[in-house]
């Protein structure tokens, strides 16, 4: 194959070169997402900045006048209802973008228009495909922390020294998000409805009760175990100790940058084979 | 049977002929609803009920929990109000809303563009005031359901002042059917299912600023007006007067800005399923 020369041919592509399709053929799926992403940037724009402004007037300072007004802020630890709300509104906008980015793509690629099957049919293999859907993810995750940090800096919900360290917390958050719903949505066989379900019952109840908007002890005990188990509050609390320079014991890091790291790994493992699976097939 | 077919349509048709709007409405809406409860049976049961959990989400996260952060709110007349009672109409509006519009938006573009029914339906007796009004029905027979659960938890729970909150119900299928005429309409404008991806353009704000979480009376006089002249504020007031016992002429400009919007959204979807279906 190496001796015939295709890239020579007069208005013929570059050829695709198989050992670095070897090395390297997550990056070409990866690229193909991000071209796909590309072509509703004006959504992923609007939505970046739009959804932020938003949740940050309704909720940061409509719904935090009310509760600093009413003393709220003892109940919070002395902080407004802004900084407090800051951390956790950036971590669920990144899980979001990784949900988006991963669960539609895979859901196309195996059910919609099987794509991923067209794909398979090159050298590219299922575990680079999986690969390569997150790493697209992880792409639109990093815009949109970055837009949402942009407007947080604008509503000074956030100090600047404060941008490095809650972006780490977020991603971690979309990594380990995207991980999981790459895993849930591989083994979709008939979408009835699949993500709008998801949506529903995980996504919102999660966003609604895993501390995001009110301290989670503030819960029932009996509903607290939505937090303990959503990467949603373990990357808020992250956030927090961080944002509002909280001083916590070293096994409380560890607990929540290991939670969230052991959710990436567990969607991975499951979600690779089930790939390399179903693409076999 | 094909004689008997005809001859039943051609019946449907002359006992139709004359009348207003003859060319619209063959008075067979039901069999739209019929077709839609026999669909019910290949749908997925928890997508059906998952309508009635939403605002209870909501109530449970915001009431209670950002509620023990506040406690009290002022509303319009300067009364302190418990702030679950606040946002317990407001979340029953938008659960109407987003009901409807799910619906009357994704629902019938899929039914539009991908499973071709209105194509099959138009082709016979049934005019596109028919089929228009039968998706209308369902969705709103469906979420009449959901309100009426919603107002069973509720009510026990005390968030419900007034005995006139039993009148909630209906203002909220009123609620769902200005949107899902609307939201039709709409989408009967649309080519792309990306395009639908809009609709939480203004859903979402509207959800937000329509005094569900708050009063707007933090919000400047321009904005205040703003926001009046939407959708959601109009509902949220209706079923807020109805369930906090405030009976005055303000509830008839409500429930009239819904009625123009019903006539309005059902005109326009009537001509364009003629337009793109009949012609």
């Amino acid at each position: 194959m190496s001796d015939v020369k295709f890239s020579r041919w007069q208005g013929a592509p570059k050829l695709v070169d198989l050992d670095k399709l070897r090395w390297f053929g997550a990056f070409y799926v990866a690229e193909m997402r991000i071209r796909t992403m590309a072509k509703w940037w004006v959504t992923i724009v609007l939505n970046g900045f739009g959804n932020p402004v938003i949740y940050l007037l309704a909720i940061g300072i409509g719904v935090g006048t009310l509760v600093d007004a009413n003393g709220g802020a003892e109940a919070l630890g002395g902080f407004s209802y802004l900084q407090f709300l800051a951390p956790a509104l950036l971590a669920s906008a990144a899980m979001q973008s990784a949900m988006d980015e991963t669960a539609f793509p895979t859901l196309r690629g195996f059910v919609w228009d099987k794509g991923f099957f067209a794909l398979n049919a090159t050298r590219l293999t299922g575990r680079q495909i999986a690969e390569g859907v997150l790493m697209g993810a992880y792409v639109r995750v990093i815009l949109s922390i970055f837009f949402y940090e942009l407007v947080l800096l604008a509503f000074n919900a956030i100090p600047l020294n404060m941008a490095l360290p809650l972006f780490f917390s977020s991603f971690f958050a979309g990594l380990a998000w995207g991980s999981l719903i790459l895993a849930l949505s591989s083994n979709v066989v008939d979408d009835d409805g699949f993500i709008s379900l998801i949506f529903r019952f995980v996504v919102m109840p999660m966003f609604l009760f895993s501390g995001t908007f009110y301290p989670l002890e503030q819960m029932p005990i009996y509903l607290q175990w939505i937090g303990w188990i959503s990467p949603l509050w373990h990357a808020t609390s992250l956030g927090r100790i961080m944002s509002l320079e909280l001083s916590v014991e070293p096994w409380v890091w560890i607990m929540h940058l290991g939670f969230l790291a052991l959710l990436a790994i567990i969607g991975r493992a499951i979600a690779f084979p089930t790939f390399e699976r179903r693409l076999s097939k | 049977m094909t004689n008997l077919v005809a001859t039943t349509a051609v019946e449907i048709a002359e006992r139709r002929r004359g009348k207003l709007g003859a060319e619209q409405y063959a008075g067979r809406t039901r069999f739209v609803v019929e077709r839609n409860v026999l669909a019910l049976k290949t749908s997925n049961l928890l997508q059906v009920v998952s309508g009635f959990f939403e605002p209870l989400f909501f109530l449970l996260a915001f009431g209670f929990g950002v509620g023990q952060l506040i406690g009290q709110v002022t509303d319009a007349s300067g009364n302190p109000v418990d702030y679950r009672t606040w946002i317990v109409p407001a979340l029953l509006a938008t659960s109407a809303m987003n009901g409807a519009l799910m619906d009357a938006t994704w629902n019938v573009y899929f039914k539009m563009h991908f499973a071709r029914l209105y194509n099959g339906m138009l082709a016979t007796s049934m005019g596109p005031l028919d089929v228009a009004l039968g998706e209308i029905a369902w969705s709103l027979i469906r979420g009449a359901g959901y309100a009426t659960a919603f107002m069973i938890v509720v009510t026990p729970l005390g968030l419900v002042p007034s005995i006139w909150g039993i009148l909630a119900i209906p203002a909220a299928v009123l609620i769902a059917f200005g949107f899902a005429a609307v939201g039709m309409a709409a989408t009967t404008y649309t080519h792309s299912i990306q395009q639908l991806q809009w609709i939480s353009f203004f859903t979402l704000p509207m959800f937000m600023f329509s005094g569900t979480f708050y009063p707007i009376t933090a919000y400047p006089a321009v904005l205040q007006t703003i926001i009046q002249a939407l959708p959601l504020w109009q509902g949220a007031s209706l079923i807020r007067g109805l369930t906090f016992g405030q009976i005055d002429g303000a509830l008839l400009g409500h429930v009239l800005y819904f009625a123009i919007m019903i006539a309005g959204g059902l005109w326009l979807t009537s001509k364009r399923l003629t337009k793109l279906f009949m012609s």
